[in-house]
């Protein structure tokens, strides 16, 4: 009796585990989710099944993503992604009372102010989606493909600098990856280091 | 009207103070760095070092080569005269930063980080040469981040390269802190999502609780936990592989050992060791049920140890005598578990609390502390004293009396039986926690869970089973006497940690730790006497004595390593440069090795070639002078003579041919056949 009782609590115990956020694997299918939009609308990652998905984690109080909206770098990459029919995602998972924290009415008026180009912009106070996707840095990027595998994963582009001097002479890994997507042929450059700060998760 | 005012005005007011408060981070560098050189007049065809001597601002912290899972490296743009070549920026050990789950390798206290420019040679005496130098870096709070510049410069004047020294000394202090190279020819592997990472390192060498701080990104999972272990002449680091497509070739990164100091290893890829038994991340089902049931049995264990029984024996009498109904001895006995387990899940949980705050596991460690251990000395002897009957503790009139008020006097006991039964598992079950604390987090615990389980399983079986209540031995004369027989096996245990003190810290501070005990018994048997005597607070002036009992507990020392063998060659004198000069007068050869406890090499190269007979002979007969630098505890004058020779660090032999010059660098890899042949030559 006694031996259930242990084999029974240890089922319980191990079956309670929280689950360990694990990195997204490149090459298998990227994790659905489903957030607010600073409209209020709810948005499903599946709502997009068929296209290719950009995903873009952002703070505007950081100077890495000041770096490439304040140059324009972020909206160019971003119009030129969308006039391809690709979709993006701007994800904000600063948690309330860190830095870049955003109410909706004060994402809607950064994207206003900074002239940014997503197809959303999507909050993510509590972190889910962020930690989910293992997103250590703003800005962090992910591309998810038509099929719904996750095909890119890093850093914007390969000069880990806060200079915008710098993005003219980088490679932006997000057109890059896009492009060849566009072209049918493999991801060359899959997985690079991000870089940024850290996402202000709540602990 | 005036009331709305004035709330009016408040409520602007806060709103105005919200975002100035918020903006609060303030203007210009947070990190007050300095560029300084060791000598402001360098020789020609020499090297000086140069450093950026940095404090962050209270609350900000700089960042190390690798920063972790976010932040920036520090870029150099030099601007330099022609011919003056600067190397790479070399870092101290970092400290750790986590952060929601993100972990940071960062400075937060002052730090120097070091650069050699190169000066060319034939330049003329005097001549000038204007330094300057860019330097991009992140600077952080654990809120906001600022990237900075600022701009150095300073001028260098060609000279004799003479250092002051003040300088020596500070630049040596710098020096302290920058990580040496461990060639030891190191390891690494993944195995099922867990990095393992193998170095050798004698076993040996003092070294106390460890962190690899990666170089090589891809590697690890930099917040991820990691288990620093040693078995014999390995150290072994083990936690989980980082996600994504890995590394393939060498993993680079320091290895920083407390009471070593920091190494840099560099790892090539190889095959997984050995693992022990319920280890890693991974570890499935079976292992998590196997270390359960083997933490039920070792509480089972815990019930006739010493340091319980009292307790427990007080226990079983209690629910011998309360002959109440059926349904109350059994919620007495649930009760009573529930309050173990609670103890022993709780204590589970704070230590997985330290895991998870980054701070390695590892219970071998805390244990190889001869303070730890002088205090379990203490605390064994005050248990034997108490069992012999020297004394009594008030607690188990309280127990007593808790022990009558059913369920929630059930429940206090088990949580006193618990908390009572940890010290004793520490010796006991030290190297079975620490694996447990390798499991996932539910695993863990599940483990404490099952010690707690054992713990009280006898009585859980009182409980429910009446027929066992009945055989118990009614309480009489006897229990006094068994009270005092369990005395011998504590004394014995007593006996067994002082042993282990004295391997730990030498007769001396075996003698220290026995002393303390002495103090410790005369303190408890004062109390007793007092006690005895039906004194109010017999405790008080006990107090003191036991206070300094733990002070003097305290003040054991690791003792030092022991000294290495018998001296290798006959007359083999400690390294100095003056003694070197001395000898090279002489018109001896010296041949100079430079070893230390860590480096594994040194001491293989030692035992089978230096220390061999025919290479002992052969380095008498031919009156050869034998020099040995031990750079055990990085001694930074040692150091620099080092790197002259061997950017690697140890192990350096060298061969000084009678009448001195230049010396013969000897391979890494000795041979008695090297050394003989010098001889004759």
């Amino acid at each position: 009796m006694t031996k259930w009782m242990f084999a029974g609590m240890a089922a319980v115990a191990l079956a309670a585990t929280p689950g360990t956020a694990r990195a997204p694997v490149t090459g298998q299918t990227a994790g659905n989710f489903a957030l607010t939009d600073m409209s209020g609308k709810t948005v499903k990652l599946s709502d997009y099944r068929g296209k290719t998905v950009v995903l873009e984690w952002n703070n505007p109080g950081c100077p890495f993503v000041q770096k490439h909206y304040n140059s324009g770098n972020m909206q160019k990459t971003q119009a030129a992604a969308r006039a391809d029919g690709v979709v993006w995602l701007t994800i904000n998972s600063g948690a309330p009372g860190k830095q870049g924290h955003m109410t909706p009415a004060e994402a809607q008026a950064f994207v206003a102010k900074a002239k940014a180009q997503p197809t959303d912009y999507l909050l993510d106070p509590k972190g889910v989606v962020g930690k989910g996707y293992d997103a250590k840095t703003t800005p962090h990027m992910y591309i998810v493909n038509g099929a719904g595998n996750l095909v890119y994963q890093g850093g914007i582009d390969d000069k880990p600098t806060a200079d915008a001097a710098d993005i003219a002479g980088a490679r932006n890994h997000v057109l890059a990856a896009l492009a060849e997507i566009k072209a049918g042929k493999p991801v060359s450059v899959a997985e690079t280091r991000p870089y940024g700060c850290s996402v202000k998760y709540a602990s | 009207m005036q009331r709305l005012l004035f709330m009016f005005v408040t409520a602007l007011l806060a709103l105005l103070a919200v975002p100035v408060a918020a903006q609060e981070i303030g203007a210009g560098p947070h990190v007050a760095i300095t560029l300084d050189a060791e000598t402001r007049t360098p020789a020609a065809g020499q090297n000086v070092t140069l450093a950026f001597v940095s404090k962050p601002n209270k609350g900000w912290h700089g960042y190390w080569k690798n920063p972790g899972d976010a932040g920036v490296e520090t870029k150099l743009t030099w601007t330099l005269p022609e011919g003056v070549t600067a190397g790479a920026l070399r870092y101290p050990v970092p400290e750790r930063l986590l952060i929601a789950g993100l972990m940071n390798y960062v400075y937060a206290e002052p730090f120097a980080q070091l650069v050699d420019l190169t000066i060319p040679a034939g330049l003329a005496p005097g001549t000038r040469l204007p330094i300057k130098v860019t330097m991009d870096y992140l600077v952080c709070t654990e809120e906001v981040c600022v990237p900075e510049t600022q701009d150095f410069s300073t001028e260098l004047t060609v000279g004799d390269g003479a250092v002051s020294a003040a300088k020596r000394a500070a630049y040596d202090g710098y020096r302290r802190a920058i990580p040496r190279p461990l060639n030891a020819g190191a390891t690494w592997s993944v195995t099922d999502g867990a990095f393992q990472l193998v170095v050798p390192f004698p076993g040996g060498a003092a070294a106390r609780e460890g962190y690899f701080y990666p170089l090589t990104n891809g590697a690890i999972d930099y917040a991820a936990p990691q288990l620093v272990s040693r078995r014999g002449d390995l150290l072994v680091v083990e936690t989980k592989a980082a996600g994504g497509k890995g590394v393939s070739g060498p993993v680079e990164g320091v290895l920083s050992l407390r009471g070593a100091g920091g190494f840099v290893v560099t790892a090539q890829q190889g095959a997984a060791a050995a693992m022990p038994a319920g280890e890693a991340e991974g570890a499935g089902w079976a292992t998590a049920l196997w270390a359960f049931g083997g933490a039920v049995l070792g509480g089972l264990l815990l019930n006739i140890m010493p340091c319980v029984f009292p307790i427990l024996s007080l226990k079983a009498l209690s629910l011998a005598r309360a002959g109440g109904t059926e349904t109350q001895a059994r919620s007495e006995a649930l009760a009573y578990t529930a309050g173990v387990v609670l103890v022993c899940v709780a204590l589970g949980a704070v230590l997985l609390g330290l895991r998870a705050a980054g701070a390695s596991a590892g219970w071998a460690f805390q244990l190889q502390d001869p303070r730890v251990i002088g205090l379990l000395l203490l605390l064994t002897i005050a248990i034997a004293l108490n069992l012999a009957g020297l004394f009594e503790v008030a607690t188990p009139g309280v127990v007593n009396r808790m022990a009558a008020e059913g369920s929630g006097g059930a429940f206090a006991t088990g949580a006193l039986a618990a908390f009572i039964a940890t010290p004793c598992t520490g010796p006991f079950m030290g190297a079975a926690l620490g694996a447990a604390l390798l499991l996932p987090a539910a695993g863990a615990l599940a483990v404490f869970a099952g010690l707690g389980l054992g713990l009280a399983l006898p009585f859980l079986l009182l409980g429910f089973v009446p027929a066992l209540r009945r055989l118990l031995p009614r309480p009489g004369a006897w229990m006094e006497t068994f009270r005092h027989l369990m005395a011998v096996p504590m004394f014995a245990t007593a006996l067994a940690l002082a042993w282990v003190l004295g391997r730990q810290a030498g007769v001396g501070g075996m003698t220290l730790g026995l002393a303390a005990a002495l103090l410790l018994g005369c303190a408890l048997w004062w109390a007793g006497r007092r006690q005895a005597r039906g004194a109010e607070r017999a405790w008080l002036p006990a107090l003191p004595v036991i206070a300094l009992a733990l002070v003097t507990a305290g003040l054991v020392r690791q003792a030092p390593a022991e000294a290495k063998g018998a001296e290798a060659v006959a007359g083999a004198e400690p390294f100095s440069e003056e003694r070197l000069a001395v000898l090279a007068k002489e018109g001896r050869p010296v041949f100079a090795y430079f070893t230390a406890d860590w480096c594994l090499t040194c001491k293989v190269n030692e035992k089978a070639v230096i220390e061999t007979a025919a290479v002992k002979d052969a380095l008498e007969a031919k009156n050869v002078a034998v020099l040995v630098g031990d750079w055990t505890d990085g001694d930074p004058a040692l150091g620099r003579f080092i790197e002259q020779h061997n950017r690697a660090g140890v192990p350096l032999y060298l061969w000084y041919r009678p009448g001195g010059g230049a010396p013969e660098v000897l391979p890494q890899l000795l041979t008695q056949d090297m050394l003989v042949r010098r001889t004759r030559a």
